[in-house]
């Protein structure tokens, strides 16, 4: 579904990606965890393109992301969550989740306001629909931010650090909705540090130091059985 | 000096006149100058180096020259090019749109400037392109924010539009001097001019704090 090849980037003189290959699965949760700088927030960040890769080659869904139809084409399949949910703060609940539909997928309102409600009843939040951002708690917002990405119906969800802006009681039901979606079948990719999730919803994990895919496995072969010893110098730090 | 309250009270018709040609040609450029201004601070953003180029040369020369050279340019200079005499209203407006358009510019640069990067990245993000991103999520919330320095620019055009005055235009300003070719009075008819600028600009400054005040109430809306 996503094929990573050889991607590199440079931030000015700063090597951020030294080299990436990588490949997720249809329907396949890939956990990407790794110390603050390490690059995997810019490797997500380069599948849909919000970070233009310095070299290499990056397909989605069979989409070659190389020139701007091809990009707008991608990231309407494409979802993302960002760490500081993003959401529209001028725009109602509502309103935020049925801009997109309707204005790339062209949807008639009646239908995407049926859809950006159904939407919210999965993330709890069916009576929030009139509420603005700012009127919403961290967890809540971060709920909306996902309704959002989830009404262009996309085949892929990048989420980058999710919960890492959250107070830590809001941590959960952000995740529990993150779960459900796992549980659908949604081809996921997720920058966390939150490695109980990783453990649990994961697939497959991998872990990303300075640049470089260091390791990659399935949750129990990089939390019990790594076999580098940068992996295994970070886990023994934050587990 | 004998102060004759009674020229001002004759003159005031008259003045009335002019100043209600002053909100006129006013209003226009401001108009204007908001369309141009937010299509060249657009601009000057762009990624593509000729347009951003093109949009910083005419902010750079409007902001350089004087108004009233230019002026004179669109009304004395321009004629000779198109070989054909310009309306001094029509030289009126277009002189004070375009150097208005240039100030604006900048307000719409800096207020689109000010808004989170990570709007355009979540516009983008869901599929939308350049243009939708900024037509429906990033515009309407640099708009906001922008009202004051707009109000002040309008002030500013309002006040600066007496410069049209030396192209024969018949505004407040010019009132008041062929008023006084007349009468002589140059103190009483020089301060009604300027209480009635004073009435002006101190209006459109309470209206523009009314809606600054209102948008806060509602800051996200």
């Amino acid at each position: 579904m996503i094929n990573i090849k050889n991607v590199h980037k440079h931030f000015g003189k700063l090597h951020v990606l030294k080299g990436i290959n990588a490949h997720i699965a249809e329907k396949e949760v890939v956990v990407i965890i790794g110390p603050s700088g390490s690059g995997k927030s810019t490797l997500l960040r380069c599948i849909n393109y919000l970070e233009e890769p310095t070299e290499g080659e990056i397909i989605v869904d069979g989409i070659p992301l190389t020139n701007e139809a091809n990009i707008n084409k991608v990231r309407e399949e494409v979802g993302m969550v960002f760490q500081r949910f993003n959401l529209f703060p001028h725009k109602s609940v509502l309103e935020n989740i049925i801009l997109a539909p309707m204005t790339v997928r062209k949807t008639p309102k009646s239908e995407a306001v049926k859809i950006a409600q159904d939407l919210l009843v999965k993330v709890g939040l069916a009576d929030k629909e009139h509420a603005y951002p700012e009127q919403l708690s961290g967890g809540q917002q971060q709920r909306v931010a996902i309704a959002r990405a989830l009404a262009m119906k996309p085949k892929i969800m990048l989420f980058d650090e999710p919960t890492s802006a959250l107070d830590p009681e809001m941590v959960k039901e952000v995740l529990d909705v993150m779960k459900s979606l796992a549980h659908e079948g949604m081809t996921m990719a997720i920058v966390t540090h939150e490695m109980g999730f990783a453990r649990e919803v994961g697939d497959r994990v991998l872990f990303m130091d300075e640049g470089r895919l260091v390791e990659e496995g399935t949750p129990e072969e990089i939390f019990s059985h790594a076999k580098e010893e940068r992996t295994k110098s970070f886990l023994s730090k934050i587990l | 000096m004998n102060f004759d309250f009674d020229l001002i009270v004759r003159s005031f018709p008259l003045l009335l006149v002019g100043a209600g040609v002053t909100v006129q040609i006013t209003a226009f450029s401001v108009s204007l100058g908001l369309l141009i201004g937010m299509f060249v601070g657009i601009a000057r953003l762009s990624n593509t180096w000729i347009i951003k180029a093109l949009a910083a040369v005419y902010v750079d020369f409007i902001r350089g020259t004087p108004l009233l050279v230019q002026i004179f340019l669109i009304y004395f200079a321009l004629p000779i090019i198109v070989g054909q005499r310009i309306d001094p209203f029509i030289a009126a407006i277009t002189a004070c749109s375009i150097n208005s358009g240039a100030y604006v510019a900048e307000i719409f640069r800096g207020g689109i400037q000010s808004i989170d990067k990570g709007q355009m990245e979540a516009g983008r993000s869901l599929g939308m392109t350049w243009g939708q991103t900024m037509r429906h999520i990033i515009l309407p919330q640099a708009f906001k924010r922008i009202i004051p320095p707009l109000g002040n620019e309008f002030i500013a055009m309002m006040k600066d539009s007496s410069l049209v005055s030396v192209i024969g235009f018949e505004e407040l300003t010019r009132r008041g001097q062929l008023i006084i070719a007349r009468t002589y009075g140059s103190f009483e008819i020089w301060l009604s001019v300027a209480f009635i600028y004073l009435i002006m600009t101190f209006t459109i400054s309470r209206l523009v704090d009314y809606l600054e005040r209102r948008y806060k109430i509602d800051d996200k809306h």
